[in-house]
């Protein structure tokens, strides 16, 4: 029986803990991604002369395949759960740092003009204005954020991160089918969940801050 | 010497990644047309290029294995894979956001369906097709490294070799040509889309 | 004042008195300054030369914030915030400035109400959920939130379709009695401008060819622009085919010279006419005006004693020679006699309103 053989190899490979470490993992790698991400396109936003460089130092990392970004990173802080998270953020920050400062910057004038006409502070127009009119940006970039993380979470598993990355590698190593079919076809749902999820609430927030 | 030693797996790596790139194309450019044509397949396209997207690399490498074994080819259908969606989506959202308005003017001069991508639809999605192709070569560059787990040799065997002998200078000796390879591609491939520019957009019937 | 953008000179030394409570007209092609005056008024960008004051107070000493939170914006986008319900939206300075809820929704309600939006179907809306016209007022809602004496408008209708355009204009000229606030009022469109202005500057690159009332502006266009614009030969070729009778209101009561002040004001009010004939014992003709009557209702007894001699007129003169006769005269109206008895009034002011 099928059934019996997924239940094997989920028990035997305890995916169970795999999945709550490989969540757990993703989570804070996204919640640091978000809020550094965040807070660097808030401060391009501050400092416009900055943007060029700043993208394009991200730009550069972007690029970096992302097994050779985790060697870099071993002379640093080694191997584990932190290299791989300190990836993840890394490669998430330009799509949340770049949807951020896009959404900042894109209010339409109109919007401001009558904002500053109202006497509204340049602080409550940023707060109360751009930032809300930004989410709907903000929520794309987290949502690519998402499948960075995810896949590099997976990664992690070869360099000692744990997660489901691990019985992968193990499932690879010994040309073990059943171990690769549980394993990949999960963290390939998961993934395909998240991204769902994520798609979803960034359409909802369109919805509801989007203009006209 | 070093350098001997180095330029077999950087060979083997590009050759890999390149002929899979190629392969991408090939196939990624006809789908996305096809896809033009046939509400179905655009349907099946589109939806499996967005859920693939969502697959975590190492979940696509691995499944490879016990589908068609290890080694350079079931390589090479993995990196496919994965450079594949970024080429038939973005080819298929630039033939496909021509203005309705230019396309039926182009049938109203007599112009042929074939007529109508050559000239019209294909032109117009050139920008969009390049940024497709310029994420997919640097997907494939990424994607070449993982494949040294599935025996495809190259940069990655370095790596791996290097990570379980915890040999640093060997695993930057993969690590290191990759991203000089990656940071090479994108600012090749930036250099002419500037040049391209001037072109982009434009359709050949004006 | 003078503001220059770089070259350009977008407003170029003009001055301007604007009365407390009129509607005063900005009108003119475009680039010619209008939105670039507005916008220096409210400080949202400072003249390079000149000043501007409020109430003699010259509003560089005004901290900005305060200023504009003191004077209405409306503009043709309208600019009401996506993600903020109707309620939010207006209520938005009054939640600043720390309302209660119970104060900004009554507030809000009484808004609403005003520019003709049921408040209970429109309060928990968003923007996009409205038409143009229905967002155009809540915008101008928004504007009047904090009561400002002050309201600049550039361009608020100028978005919408002719119809709706004309519906929120009358609409508007009720709202504007009900508020009493002193409006400048920016338009491309010489028929709003008649319809709204009390006075209309007429602006040119940068500066005021020509200020004054609709009818100033008909009757002695500064230039051939001014002319152009406001039509004059065009009305001048229709007026020279009238005569008198064409235009003239007719005489629909005639008030007997021995009526008490007191009741002859009564029936004008009642009758809705501002101008009435009136005859003496005699059989002689003149003419009583509302005003003049309201002015003196305490020094006479009778209406007689509060007439004017009128500017006698025949049905069958052309209407341009006898207003050029009335303005040599410096009448402000005319009696239209026929056989001997008085057929009707002609009242320039109202005339030119009809005519445009
Ligand atoms: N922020 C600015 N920077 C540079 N030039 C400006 C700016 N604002 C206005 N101008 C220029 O100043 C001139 C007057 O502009 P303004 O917006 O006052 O015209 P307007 O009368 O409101 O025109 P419209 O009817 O098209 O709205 C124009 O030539 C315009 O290009
Ligand atoms: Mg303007």
């Amino acid at each position: 029986m099928v059934l019996d053989e997924i239940a094997a190899v989920w028990i035997n490979y305890n995916l169970t803990e795999r999945t709550i470490e490989h969540l757990w993992i993703f989570s804070i790698a996204l919640i640091a991604a978000i809020i550094v991400g965040v807070l660097i396109g808030l401060l391009i936003y501050r400092r416009r002369r900055y943007a060029p460089p700043v993208f394009s130092s991200l730009n550069a990392i972007e690029t970096f395949p992302d097994i050779a970004l985790l060697v870099l990173l071993i002379p640093l802080v080694g191997i584990g759960t932190v290299p791989t998270i300190i990836a993840c953020v890394l490669y998430s920050i330009l799509p949340i740092a770049r949807n951020t400062y896009t959404g900042l910057i894109s209010v339409s004038p109109e919007l401001l003009e009558v904002g500053r006409a109202m006497g509204l502070s340049e602080r409550f127009i940023l707060l109360k204005v751009r930032f809300p009119l930004a989410f709907p940006m903000i929520a794309g970039g987290i949502r690519i954020a998402i499948v960075f993380t995810m896949g590099i979470v997976t990664l992690g598993g070869i360099f000692g991160a744990g997660g489901l990355g691990a019985p992968l590698q193990t499932g690879i190593n010994l040309i073990r089918p059943d171990i690769i079919f549980v394993a990949g076809i999960w963290v390939g749902i998961l993934a395909v969940i998240l991204d769902g999820i994520a798609g979803g609430i960034e359409a909802s927030l369109k919805r509801r801050f989007g203009s006209w | 010497m070093v350098s001997d030693l180095l330029l077999t797996p950087i060979i083997q790596h590009i050759v890999l990644a390149y002929t899979a790139l190629l392969v991408s194309i090939a196939l990624g450019i006809p789908l996305a047309i096809l896809a033009l044509y046939s509400r179905n397949l655009q349907t099946f396209v589109m939806t499996s290029a967005n859920l693939m997207q969502a697959v975590p690399t190492l979940a696509v490498v691995a499944i490879v294995v016990p589908l068609i074994g290890i080694g350079f080819w079931p390589a090479i259908v993995a990196i496919i894979l994965r450079a594949l969606l970024p080429i038939i989506r973005n080819t298929w959202i630039g033939l496909s956001s021509v203005d309705p308005a230019i396309i039926a003017s182009a049938e109203g001069l007599g112009l042929s369906e074939w007529e109508i991508i050559r000239y019209v639809r294909l032109p117009n999605a050139y920008p969009a097709i390049f940024a497709g192709v310029k994420f997919a070569a640097i997907l494939a560059n990424s994607v070449a490294i993982l494949t040294a787990m599935i025996g495809s040799g190259g940069l990655g065997s370095l790596v791996f070799e290097g990570l379980a002998g915890v040999n640093m200078m060997k695993m930057l000796s993969g690590a290191l040509p990759a991203i000089g390879i990656a940071l090479f591609l994108d600012a090749s491939f930036s250099w002419m889309e500037r040049r391209m520019v001037p072109r982009s957009g434009q359709s050949e019937l004006e | 004042m003078t503001k220059r953008f770089g070259e350009t000179v977008a407003v170029d030394r003009i001055s301007l008195d604007i009365i407390g409570g009129e509607l005063l007209i900005l009108i003119g092609g475009s680039g010619s300054g209008k939105t670039t005056t507005l916008r220096m008024i409210n400080r949202l960008i400072e003249p390079d030369e000149g000043t501007i004051a409020i109430n003699g107070i010259d509003i560089r000493t005004i901290d900005g914030i305060v200023l504009r939170k003191n004077i209405g914006y409306v503009i043709q986008q309208i600019g009401l915030f996506p993600h903020m319900t109707i309620r939010e939206n207006i209520g938005l300075l009054p939640t600043i400035e720390g309302w209660s809820r119970e104060e900004i929704d009554s507030r809000v309600t009484e808004l609403l109400t005003l520019v003709h939006l049921p408040p209970d179907q429109f309060m928990d809306r968003y923007p996009k959920e409205l038409s143009g016209g229905q967002q155009q007022r809540v915008g101008l809602a928004r504007a009047l939130v904090m009561n400002p004496p002050l309201l600049l408008m550039d361009e608020p209708f100028g978005a919408l379709d002719p119809l709706l355009r004309r519906q929120l204009q009358d609409e508007f000229i009720g709202i504007k009695e009900d508020i009493g606030k002193t409006i400048v009022f920016v338009t491309h469109d010489i028929n709003e401008a008649f319809r709204l202005g009390d006075r209309i500057a007429i602006m040119h690159e940068g500066g005021i060819v020509q200020l004054g009332t609709p009818r100033d502006l008909i009757l002695n266009p500064a230039d051939k622009m001014v002319s152009d614009l406001v039509g004059s030969d065009r009305l001048f070729e229709h007026i020279a085919s009238l005569t008198v009778s064409d235009m003239m209101v007719p005489a629909s009561s005639i008030i007997s010279g021995e009526m008490p002040v007191q009741s002859a004001i009564e029936v004008m009010v009642q009758s809705g006419s501002t101008v009435a004939v009136v005859r003496d014992r005699a059989a002689s003709f003149f003419v009583a005006q509302l005003p003049t009557l309201l002015q003196r209702r305490d020094e006479v007894k009778t209406v007689l004693e509060a007439t004017d001699p009128p500017f006698f007129l025949s049905m069958d003169a052309s209407l341009l020679s006898a207003l050029e006769e009335m303005k040599a005269a410096s009448a402000s109206f005319g009696l239209v006699m026929e056989d001997g008895e008085p057929a009707g009034l002609l009242l320039p002011d109202d005339l030119i309103s009809r005519l445009v």
